[in-house]
């Protein structure tokens, strides 16, 4: 069948995402303790998530049962279509683990440890791998010095460099910037950054709310159960209404009554020259809004939107969803 | 693949056994001071108690058992006799050194990558247990063999040079050669597997060692019972007992493979 030029171009337009993880009421008991209770999501190719929750909430062993480390005690996870319970050799060919504890061996340099872990996998030209990924974290000048060596930071840039080694289709980070310093920590954001950038799939566990909200297209939520899952700015938007604050060189009754008689301001109240409002719909109002305060003879100085911070939601998740399942 | 995975494994053991001293001493200053401590003993039994030990009944025994064994030796002088005794017992004192070394290679090798952590990445790659293990028991029989078969042959040479090269054909015998190849095998293969089952329970490499140290118990019991007439261990028992030994290296094989199966050692060794 003939196809026009046009047909053809929309259809190399089409982008096919194909779900990497999905997990289907995934649970784990250990003895009488539940660690994961009936996780179901699913994360699509190229999607960085975060999974967030308090320590004892089951996110390691949501990040073990994944990664074929521990078995499910009911329900399953498939990770690009493989069992994670049942193709474990399979699975670990394509997945990269950043453990909680790098694990090297200290008395060999860089470049040996990732030729160790780099010998188990069926790659054609390894030693080019751990070259490229030893110069991608920054270690190549000091790729012969011993691992024992290296400080908390570097230890953890040569852990991802390990799990980048055969090329995964995706990787899981167990608290990739646990117990590092500031600036430690954001050299492993800034690789991990990096990573997105490329595409990658990225499975990542963390308490830091700054680095999901800073790393990831969507963070899910887990105290046992899932409390939720969405991108940071859905979940705003689903705890907190969205606020504009307009601040005004000064603000008068007139002004105050004008613009509280608009039919998109949802509520308002005044203060200190600034105007805290809702509206119906905040990004279509917003420019009327401006317009309408300008027309009134009011001076803006500034407009800005009050944004919750990720703290704020994910505290109201673990203490009233959480609460309430 | 599989073996590309299990060399990889067997080279870097070796890479951080020989680097570390404790281990390289282990590994080579052992084997010597066994086979030197093993002479020297059996020479002051000879020199200093030998006629006692003419009198003593297990001796006697023991001496009765040797002559069925190597009908040839009646004919040598009653000391002589003795001497060979003594000598004789050295393949099951040979047994120490691929015990030891095993052992050793088991715990430093377990619980140094337990400690830091290294097991738990390597669990994350495609490797298998059996492979693992298998690499890690290679890393350790391999040195342990080569050691006690060059222990073995420094024994031939001190003894043709210490004057008691005629015995030399009566100490190399059927049970020599099955101890030196299917026992010494057998039993730095279990000593190794005990040494797997002492680091999974053991938080540092001393506590795993001296728990698995009771294999040379064992051992030593082998020595006395022989020595003391009780058993003569001919061909044919030195047979039975290496293939009683591999029945039990399956045994522990499969217990150690459960014990190092990837949910135990990422909930209980961390």
């Amino acid at each position: 069948m003939a196809t026009t030029e046009g047909q053809k171009a929309s259809v190399l337009l089409i982008v096919i995402t194909m779900t990497m993880i999905k997990t289907f009421g995934l649970s784990r008991l250990f003895g009488n303790v539940t660690a994961v209770d009936n996780l179901t999501l699913a994360v699509e190719e190229g999607e960085v998530i975060g999974l967030l929750g308090p320590n004892g909430a089951g996110k390691t062993t949501t990040i073990r049962m994944l990664t074929g480390m521990i078995q499910p005690t009911s329900g399953y996870a498939t990770v690009s279509g493989l069992r994670t319970d049942q193709q474990v050799e399979q699975l670990h060919e394509i997945i990269g683990l950043l453990p909680e504890v790098p694990g090297f061996y200290d008395r060999f340099s860089g470049k040996r440890n990732l030729e160790y872990f780099a010998g188990f996998y069926p790659l054609l030209d390894y030693r080019s791998q751990v070259e490229k990924y030893l110069k991608l974290i920054g270690l190549w000048e000091r790729r012969h010095d011993k691992v024992g060596t290296y400080s908390k930071g570097m230890k953890h840039r040569l852990a991802i460099a390990r799990a980048l080694l055969h090329e995964p289709k995706v990787l899981f980070f167990d608290e990739p910037t646990v117990g590092l310093d500031p600036e430690a920590s954001k050299e492993v954001r800034d690789l991990i950054s990096k990573l997105r950038e490329a595409g990658r799939t990225i499975f990542l566990s963390t308490h830091n709310l700054g680095e999901a909200e800073l790393l990831c297209d969507r963070v899910a939520v887990i105290n046992t159960k899932l409390l939720a899952i969405d991108t940071t700015e859905q979940l705003r938007n689903r705890f907190f209404r969205r606020q504009i604050m307009v601040q005004l060189e000064s603000l008068d009754t007139r002004l105050v009554e004008i613009i509280s008689n608009l039919s998109f301001v949802k509520e308002m109240s005044h203060g200190d020259n600034r105007l805290f409002l809702q509206l119906t719909e905040p990004e279509h109002n917003r420019s009327e809004l401006i317009r309408a305060i300008v027309e009134a003879g009011g001076r803006i100085v500034e407009v800005s939107e009050q944004k919750y911070p990720l703290e704020e939601v994910y505290l109201k998740l673990i203490r009233e969803v959480g609460h309430d399942s | 693949m599989i073996r590309r995975r299990i060399q990889n494994i067997l080279l870097k053991e070796w890479e951080l056994l020989f680097t570390d001293i404790n281990s390289l001493l282990i590994v080579t200053l052992l084997p010597l001071l066994i086979v030197g401590q093993g002479i020297l003993y059996f020479w002051l039994a000879f020199r200093f108690g030998g006629e006692s030990m003419l009198g003593v009944s297990v001796f006697q025994t023991a001496l009765q058992n040797l002559a069925n064994a190597i009908p040839q030796v009646a004919q040598l002088p009653v000391d002589k006799q003795l001497l060979l005794l003594l000598l004789h017992q050295f393949n099951l004192f040979l047994l120490l050194i691929p015990t030891m070394i095993a052992i050793n290679v088991a715990t430093f090798s377990i619980v140094d990558e337990k400690l830091t952590g290294s097991l738990g990445a390597l669990l994350a790659t495609p490797v298998r247990t059996w492979e693992l293990l298998l690499g890690k028991a290679l890393a350790g029989a391999i040195p342990a063999l080569v050691m006690t078969w060059i222990s073995a042959g420094i024994f031939l040479i001190i003894v043709s040079l210490i004057g008691w090269g005629d015995l030399s054909d009566f100490l190399i015998s059927g049970s020599w050669f099955l101890s030196l190849f299917l026992l010494t095998p057998a039993v730095a293969v279990l000593s190794f597997m005990l040494g797997v089952v002492g680091s999974s329970r053991a938080k540092d490499s001393r506590s795993a060692q001296n728990w698995s140290l009771a294999i040379i118990f064992p051992v030593l019991v082998l020595i006395g019972i022989q020595i003391t007439g009780i058993i003569w261990f001919t061909p044919l028992l030195m047979l039975t007992l290496a293939l009683g030994i591999s029945v039990v290296n399956i045994i522990s094989l499969r217990i150690a493979s459960r014990l190092f199966q990837r949910e135990t050692i990422t909930i209980m060794w961390h």
